[in-house]
């Protein structure tokens, strides 16, 4: 087969893409910079202006942040832990890590509110044993989006890791032991410098992620708003299409430079060779 | 006192022993080298020895000090191995300098120490690079020499040469023996290939179903093999099972169905008693000629197979007491079928147990 001809492959997809990704993005950002027919930027301006606009940014960055750092502390070990297995306690475990992404969102979302309510599992078990002597409000505030999300994505990080861990040569830690490292030292100048590109992509995979994500923040943020929501409220609840579409941009943007960052960092570390 | 002393070892994996009541003590500044198939627990020796498996039972001493519970990591040991395992994320330096940093030897004896080596190493120029942009052997010198740098008190090798072409191989063996020797390092040695340990080793151990058959120096081994295991290892392709033995004027006569046999006494390694006699393809004749010729063991048979070798010709002959195979340089050489006869030097042929 002639090389050319291979090209024709790819032109389902293409085509698809094109036409219900590529164009409508294209129109909804042209379209913010476009307010009853002459040029302007004044929805950038009035979002960017906007205290309550801002907040809902800056709130929204920092759920995904710490989102993204506690899934790469909890699945980091986990990880490693399963890379180490023979192939069918890995296959029995990897399942079950991958068991959040396969339910659906609201029903995960509303356990989770069961668990985290005034009255719910957590509460009333932490008020029987005196722990506390008023229930803790988790529940419609960052922190219960943020454990939604953890549960949420965790498999994500734990999947793209054990699949660069499995690559790491175990004969390389035990060089390094002979060479005079302990267990722990070994694991920290080997294993982690050797797993950071399965670190940035499961990182920027949880990151966007939770950026984008509606359901998890809509059920168990409350009244909290993050961007998704709050697009979700301008356009269907206020009808208002044009802030809506400049929300949409900004989310646009934001996840290009976050992508864009993160593989900075991933060539500045990335192990040489 | 032996440097190094392993006492009733016993290794298992899932209650299958790999090696029991094993027993190998090592002279300070020797190479030894196990050899053996693949299974005879080489192997599991060298990593036994390195820390990476625990013992199920027995001691191993260390200079005197038992080191049967010491973790790798506290044993001072280099080990080089098959697959060097360099960090593919530090550069040569680095690589090197890992187990000095690690024994927190300032930055610039660092510096110092890591250079020589890698001159040592014939790598000098190359510590900038990173282990991706090497070629096999230089990968090789770059783990011997990480696994020097530390002052090991021990040197292990796992099959160091097996990933390298056969040209590379010869002169890394030539090179693994300088700088063993330059530096006195006390050196175990891993592998399957017997030129290559008889080639650097000052003793060979030769191992088989997870024990030692015979621990010698190299010239010891190759001429007077003392299991058929190792004659047949090292190329001795003819065998004789004698009946009956006896001892006359510093020779020793041996027969069996018949004919009687004559074997000149040498310093032999087989146990005093033993009945069966190894030899070499390469020792044995093949003639036409019926006289008697002194010192040499005459039996009857016929050519059944002759192949061309190049300098010599190979024959299998059959006789009473079974086929043999002799290599033997030949203007006009004889055919399929002919008659001939065997000769046997008494001095070539090798008792064995």
């Amino acid at each position: 087969m002639r090389k050319k001809g291979l090209y024709l492959l790819l032109l389902p997809g293409v085509l698809f893409l094109t036409l219900f990704m590529v164009i409508p993005i294209a129109m909804t950002i042209a379209s913010t910079f476009f307010h009853e027919g002459s040029f302007t930027l004044q929805g950038y301006m009035q979002f960017l202006t906007d205290k309550y606009f801002v907040k809902i940014l800056l709130t929204t960055l920092q759920v995904s942040l710490v989102t993204t750092i506690a899934c790469i502390v909890l699945g980091f070990p986990a990880a490693y832990y399963i890379s180490k297995l023979g192939p069918r306690k890995k296959g029995i475990l990897l399942a079950l890590a991958i068991f959040p992404l396969l339910t659906s969102s609201v029903v995960r979302s509303f356990s989770w509110m069961i668990i985290l309510g005034k009255k719910g599992l957590l509460n009333s078990s932490l008020l029987s044993i005196g722990l506390i002597d008023k229930p803790l409000e988790i529940l419609y505030t960052p922190t219960a989006m943020m454990i939604g999300l953890i549960h949420l994505f965790l498999p994500l990080i734990i999947i793209t890791l054990v699949g660069v861990m499995e690559n790491i040569d175990p004969d390389l830690i035990k060089a390094a032991e002979s060479l005079g490292a302990s267990k722990f030292t070994a694991f920290r100048q080997v294993i982690v410098p050797l797993s950071v590109p399965g670190l940035i992509i499961g990182s920027i995979l949880v990151f966007v992620g939770s950026l984008t994500a509606y359901t998890t923040p809509a059920l168990l943020g409350g009244k909290q708003r993050v961007i998704s929501t709050f697009l979700y409220q301008n356009a269907i609840t206020l009808n208002d299409w044009y802030m809506a579409s400049v929300i949409a941009t900004i989310m646009i943007v934001i996840t290009f430079v976050v992508i864009f960052f993160m593989n900075k960092l991933a060539t500045k570390l990335n192990p040489k060779g | 006192m032996a440097l190094l002393a392993l006492e009733n070892v016993s290794v298992a994996y899932d209650n299958q022993y790999i090696l029991q009541n094993f027993n190998l003590n090592i002279e300070k500044g020797q190479l030894i080298s196990l050899l053996g198939p693949s299974g005879c627990g080489k192997t599991t020796t060298l990593r036994l020895i390195a820390g990476f498996l625990e013992a199920k039972d027995g001691r191993f001493l260390f200079d005197g000090k038992d080191y049967t519970r010491v973790p790798v990591n506290k044993r001072n040991f280099g080990f080089v191995f098959q697959s060097y395992a360099l960090f593919p994320h530090l550069s040569v330096f680095d690589n090197v300098a890992f187990g000095l940093r690690l024994r927190k030897v300032n930055e610039a004896e660092v510096k110092q120490r890591v250079l020589r080596i890698l001159e040592v190493v014939s790598l000098g120029g190359f510590e900038k690079r990173f282990p991706k942009e090497l070629s096999g052997g230089q990968r090789q010198r770059v783990a011997i020499a990480r696994a020097l740098v530390i002052s090991p008190d021990l040197l292990l090798f796992d099959e160091p040469l097996s990933n390298l072409d056969a040209n590379l191989r010869i002169n890394m063996r030539v090179e693994i023996r300088r700088i063993q020797q330059e530096l006195g390092i006390t050196t175990v040695y891993v592998s399957h290939d017997q030129e290559e340990c008889f080639s650097i080793s000052d003793q060979v151990a030769i191992m088989n179903k997870g024990i030692i058959e015979q621990l010698d120096d190299p010239a010891t081994i190759f001429k007077y093999p003392k299991t058929e295991f190792i004659a047949r290892f090292i190329g001795f392709t003819n065998f004789i099972d004698f009946a009956e033995r006896s001892e006359t004027n510093g020779e020793i006569g041996l027969r069996v169905g018949g004919h009687e046999f004559v074997a000149a006494k040498n310093p032999g390694t087989a146990s005093p008693m033993s009945k069966k006699c190894a030899m070499r393809p390469d020792d044995l004749l093949v003639t036409t000629e019926e006289a008697d010729q002194a010192g040499m063991n005459r039996l009857h048979g016929s050519v059944k197979v002759s192949t061309f070798l190049g300098r010599s010709y190979q024959y299998v002959v059959e006789t009473e007491l079974g086929d043999f195979t002799v290599n033997q340089e030949m203007e006009t050489p004889y055919r399929s079928g002919q008659k001939v006869n065997l000769l046997f030097p008494k001095d070539k042929m090798v008792l064995v147990d």
